[in-house]
């Protein structure tokens, strides 16, 4: 049960950027969760929910798990998602390339992400400087 | 009360989605855009993640485990394995047997995780290898910071190699790595031949594995072909290894594929981070007493004790 930990972390990192944005608390998490990696969505949203007491918010939490699939790239040229393993009897990527029997190495699909956080609104009703803040729009 | 919703993902990159969402979606006020450039509670400054766009929580394990790995390995030259499997599957008999054929002049040292107890350490004390004992209480697997309080007990500058046997466990210990240039996942023939099947990821996330009590294969009905077939499906290029801890036996390619990944990762340390799965931009200087060499004399399997404390 290693999604308490993973948790605790994902509530600091949320209470960290709205502080960093002027905000005591944050109303909603957006958190992306890889397929290949071994973090439980449903595990993590009851640890989500168990985690986030008064000192976040004096309401409702709104969390929103997506899911990632894998994805990744071979020195051959081949990139997208692998297939499965049909056999395994839990969910694998096919780490084998398509195209050249390569070894695959997952770019994307192990990670576990926080991608948003919802701040309350401020009394004057306008946005705490959301989405053009400095730090928010490192993209690639 | 809480609200959820689940969805996978569409093709479109995260902050594709996350712009949309940001021009398009007016019922939500002070949306936080993506945490670009947002860094959590870690002064490091050798990982660069200007190309993602939000905050990955496993990232930080991995470059807690970095750090790990730049203190043990690079600044103390320590060789560091380490065992991951289920209860039962060999694990410390393994590495006992590991212990008793290393050469006298090898400064061994051990972290043991268990849930409870002193029953592994105890074991691994009566061969007279330096011991650190972590009881995680709650935690079903060791992560870096559990690691690091670990090595208080241990003198780095004496120790040659460093084996970590983590909690019984085939699950949780994937996504979190613990900073070894080796990560050997023990089964064993007694837990079925589908145990492989059973546990893709853990086997993804590993460089070798070792197929444990193949002298009882047969008395179980355990197909080793297939759990070696079963691995190398999943885990394509990993090499797996038949032994027998109890009786010695099947170790002497273990041990050379130990010694391998300690001599590679030497030269090159870029296939070590390549493998944590995240960018590490920084240089490497070797300076005196970092280069670790073993001079194992394997074919000769003698037993003996070590006499350091």
């Amino acid at each position: 049960m290693h999604e308490f930990s993973i948790a605790t972390q994902v509530l600091d990192a949320a209470r960290e950027a709205a502080a960093d944005h002027g905000a005591a608390t944050f109303e909603g998490i957006t958190v992306s969760v890889g397929e290949a990696s071994h973090v439980n969505p449903d595990q993590l949203e009851t640890c989500l929910e168990a985690a986030a007491d008064s000192t976040i918010t004096d309401g409702d939490l709104t969390i929103d798990i997506e899911t990632e699939p894998a994805y990744a790239e071979c020195a051959c040229g081949w990139s997208g998602e692998p297939g499965e393993i049909d056999r395994a009897l839990a969910y694998a990527p096919n780490l084998t390339c398509p195209e050249c029997d390569a070894r695959l190495e997952l770019q994307a699909g192990n990670e576990c992400r926080l991608m948003s956080v919802t701040l309350p609104e401020t009394d004057d009703g306008s946005d705490p400087d959301a989405a053009d803040s400095p730090d928010a729009n490192t993209t690639d | 009360m809480y609200h959820t919703s689940r969805h996978p993902l569409t093709d479109a990159t995260p902050i594709d989605r996350l712009l949309d969402r940001l021009l398009s979606d007016s019922g939500q006020s002070g949306l936080l855009g993506p945490l670009g450039a947002h860094r959590m509670g870690h002064g490091d400054d050798d990982h660069e993640h200007a190309g993602d766009a939000e905050a990955d929580i496993l990232a930080q394990f991995a470059e807690q485990a970095d750090d790990l790995h730049e203190r043990v390995v690079h600044d103390h030259g320590i060789f560091v394995a380490e065992f991951l499997g289920a209860t039962g599957s060999g694990k410390t008999r393994l590495i006992e047997r590991l212990i008793e054929r290393a050469p006298d002049d090898e400064e061994i040292g051990v972290i043991v995780g268990d849930v409870a107890g002193e029953d592994d350490a105890t074991r691994f004390r009566e061969l007279g290898v330096s011991v650190a004992n972590v009881n995680t209480g709650k935690e079903c697997h060791l992560d870096p910071s559990l690691v690091e309080g670990a090595l208080e007990d241990l003198d780095l500058d004496a120790l040659d190699t460093l084996y970590i046997e983590n909690v019984g466990n085939m699950v949780c210990p994937a996504d979190f790595p613990l900073g070894a240039q080796a990560r050997v996942l023990v089964v064993s023939a007694t837990e079925g031949d589908d145990v492989v099947r059973k546990h893709p990821l853990l086997f993804q996330a590993c460089d070798g594995a070792v197929i444990n009590k193949v002298d009882i294969a047969e008395a179980v009905n355990a197909d080793l072909d297939l759990m070696e077939s079963d691995v190398s499906e999943i885990a394509p290029e990993m090499p797996t290894f038949r032994t027998s801890a109890e009786h010695g036996d099947g170790l002497d390619d273990l041990v050379d594929f130990l010694d391998e990944r300690g001599h590679v990762h030497a030269s090159d340390h870029e296939a070590y981070v390549a493998g944590t799965g995240h960018t590490h931009a920084h240089e490497h200087t070797h300076a005196d007493g970092q280069t670790h060499e073993h001079d194992h004399s394997h074919e000769d399997g003698h037993d003996h004790a070590h006499t350091h404390d």
